[in-house]
């Protein structure tokens, strides 16, 4: 870039800067339907210059309220690209995502914020907590940003560590914790703002088998408590927690269907 | 909520206190020097107009003009004309004389001085008042009779005497060609501030002494000044007034054209000092300035390394649901956190500068409340301003793409 332009750049990142600040209010349409997510011919491709890479090849798919899901595949098959979509993190370049009936290819960047905010609970695999913050801190944050007050953000991020299992280690930081404890504050920071999805991209997948079984137990819980919730896996034995499986190859679904081993309770014993 | 950001922004500065620190450096570094040179200048200022007052801001002098090549006898200045203009001024003067002085040798015992005579009439000690040990100051009867008394400043009585009580002693000494005996009828002590020493220079080998004026006469009793002192109680305004026509009376009483005299007054000096000293320190105050700007781009430029280095914090924020304003609003009050504290120890460390100097020197230090207004919101806006480029960057960058960097 021409040093003009690197100008024109920076003093437009700052004009930018202003009119952010002078945006004040986000706000969200209100629809309510029984799909929690309608994906519609979803593509993605990506464009590394060269060459581009499909991501997502035409996905059609539907997740109702409630639901259980795991999602399986080949490295490379496109579920990541696919969680990145489901978590609005990332845009589809063909088709329709609907979530909670929202159209998320029309909404603004902040828009989006919000809807991440308020309906999406995040799980990553490489856990993701802010290092120089408390659990507890870390599990208030989307709480802050959602502006809940002080004292009540409080007392909720307790109470959902509690729930996972840390109530003995609240202000701990993340690096004086284990792998499977910090994604338990992983899944408490995701459930702080009570989001209808919860979304997890191979939550297990840095943890040992102990571990990883506590987290999906973790889950089933918040299944049966109502929660929507899709996990990405490439275990079977992770997979056998959930209702449902769906298979990736090569940025297409192969398979869709509800899991035919026994349900629920116990499956850790058995395997 | 802003309370909440400060804390998040003091937790992510505190994380890296060096390097923290030395951002700051810049702001402290060009802040403090802003204000130390500006208060110096400030404080030379009110100590260069604490000099003038005390030797007297109402004083003047008055005579024909350097540039007239044809002087006449008549230009000079009578004793008769003297008392002239005094009585014709006589609500405007407080004091007036031909402001002649002489320096010469002075003899007593085995003793001898270097001493500069000023002439003065009896009421001078009510414009420059000394403090008198022995003795009295000159009196009516002494000028009038142009008797040969001397009023003598202490150290010099101490060095002709062996002793500062020297009332009634006499010496000799010889000014423009006649022998005179002086009789000390008084001895004063002179009063001077560390500073004033200074700029006096080391005249300490010379003596001083009050004699009455009429002792010092040209020949035919002439005089080349009129030296007078306007009345405290007037303005500014009342003095130029005045000034002006003085010199329009002593011109019409020489037959002169009014731009024929030169009137030097204290005032119009002091305001030339004044004036220069002013610009002078807004001129280096004004370079110690741009070292702020260089201090804001070293915000800018830490800022920069801070939300590159926190690209993946950012992402994870924004994940959780930052908006952009959120992210923006984090970044800029770290720059501005960082310029407000730079700034508040640069007043501390300019304003300790300048107080230690002044009680070092001796003088009351002038620190301006508008010189410390105007550093802080200086260092304010600098850090707005370069905060904001790195802080748009951070708020703009897309979540999936800040979450994948490495
Ligand atoms: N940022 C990117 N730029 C270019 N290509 C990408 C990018 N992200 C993913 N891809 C490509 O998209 C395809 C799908 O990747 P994706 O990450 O969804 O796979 P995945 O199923 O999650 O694999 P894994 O099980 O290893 O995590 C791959 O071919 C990958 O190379
Ligand atoms: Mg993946």
């Amino acid at each position: 870039m021409t040093e003009k332009g690197k100008l024109r750049q920076t003093v437009f990142a700052g004009a930018a800067g202003l009119k952010a600040l002078a945006v004040r209010k986000t706000e969200l349409p209100e629809y309510h339907t029984d799909e929690l997510i309608r994906i519609v011919n979803l593509c993605k491709v990506y464009d590394t210059g060269a060459v581009k890479v499909i991501g997502l090849n035409n996905i059609n798919l539907t997740i109702k309220r409630g639901e259980f899901v795991s999602i399986m595949g080949q490295s490379g098959s496109g579920k990541s690209t696919l969680m990145n979509i489901l978590g609005c993190l990332d845009r589809p370049v063909l088709g329709h995502y609907y979530l909670d009936g929202i159209d998320i290819a029309a909404l603004e960047p902040d828009q989006l914020s919000l809807i991440r905010n308020r309906k999406i609970g995040f799980v990553f695999q490489s856990f993701n907590l802010i290092s120089r913050m408390s659990a507890v801190k870390n599990v208030e944050l989307p709480m802050t940003y959602a502006r809940v007050a002080k004292k009540k953000r409080n007392e909720r991020a307790v109470e959902l560590l509690e729930r996972v299992g840390l109530g003995g280690r609240i202000h701990h930081m993340p690096n004086e914790m284990s792998g499977g404890q910090r994604q338990r504050v992983a899944i408490a920071r995701a459930l702080a703002n009570n989001p209808p999805l919860i979304l997890a991209d191979e939550p297990t997948g840095n943890l040992d088998t102990a571990s990883s079984f506590e987290i999906m137990e973790l889950f089933s819980a918040l299944h049966r408590d109502g929660a929507t919730v899709v996990v990405v896996t490439h275990e079977e034995n992770i997979a056998a927690f959930t209702d449902r499986i769906i298979r990736f190859q090569d940025g297409k679904i192969i398979s869709d269907m509800k899991n035919p081993g026994p349900v629920s309770e116990g499956k850790t014993k058995n395997i | 909520m802003l309370f909440e950001n400060m804390k998040m922004a003091f937790a992510a500065l505190r994380a890296n206190k060096m390097r923290s620190f030395l951002t700051m450096l810049g702001i402290i570094i060009g802040i403090g020097s802003v204000i130390s040179i500006v208060s110096i200048g400030d404080t030379m200022r009110s100590m260069f107009s604490s000099i003038y007052k005390d030797i007297g801001i109402t004083q003047s002098y008055l005579c024909i003009g350097y540039w007239i090549d044809d002087v006449r006898e008549s230009d000079y200045f009578t004793m008769d004309e003297l008392s002239r203009v005094k009585e014709v001024f006589g609500d405007e003067i407080s004091y007036i004389d031909s402001s002649a002085a002489a320096s010469a040798d002075a003899r007593a015992d085995r003793n001898r001085l270097k001493i500069n005579f000023t002439g003065i009439d009896y009421n001078y000690q009510n414009v420059q008042p000394v403090n008198i040990l022995y003795g009295r100051y000159l009196n009516k009867g002494d000028v009038a009779g142009r008797r040969q008394s001397a009023v003598l400043e202490a150290g010099s009585a101490r060095r002709l005497f062996g002793t500062e009580n020297a009332v009634g002693r006499t010496f000799r000494t010889e000014i423009y060609g006649n022998v005179h005996e002086f009789t000390v009828v008084g001895v004063y002590e002179k009063e001077m501030s560390a500073f004033q020493k200074l700029l006096m220079g080391g005249t300490d080998d010379e003596g001083e002494a009050f004699i009455p004026w009429t002792l010092l006469t040209w020949p035919n009793d002439s005089f080349y000044y009129c030296h007078l002192f306007a009345n405290e109680t007037m303005s500014t305004d009342e003095l130029n007034a005045f000034y002006d026509e003085l010199v329009s009376y002593v011109a019409r009483m020489k037959n002169r054209e009014k731009e024929d005299f030169y009137l030097q007054t204290a005032l119009g000096e002091m305001d030339q000092v004044d004036s220069i000293m002013a610009g002078l320190s807004m001129a280096v105050g004004g370079i110690a300035a741009i070292s702020l700007i260089v201090g804001g781009i070293g915000i800018m430029n830490i800022m920069l390394v801070s939300v590159t280095e926190r690209t993946r914090e950012i992402g994870i924020r924004k994940a959780l649901g930052a908006r952009t304003r959120d992210v923006l609003i984090q970044f800029l009050t770290e720059s501005a956190i960082l310029s407000a504290c730079g700034g508040i120890i640069g007043i501390l460390l300019g304003g300790g500068i300048v107080f230690a100097a002044g009680a070092v020197m001796g003088v009351t230090a002038v620190v301006r409340p508008g010189v410390i207004l105007l550093a802080v919101s200086f260092s304010a806006v600098v850090g707005i301003f370069f905060g904001l480029y790195p802080a748009s960057k951070a708020a703009k960058s897309d979540p999936i793409i800040a979450l994948r960097y490495e």
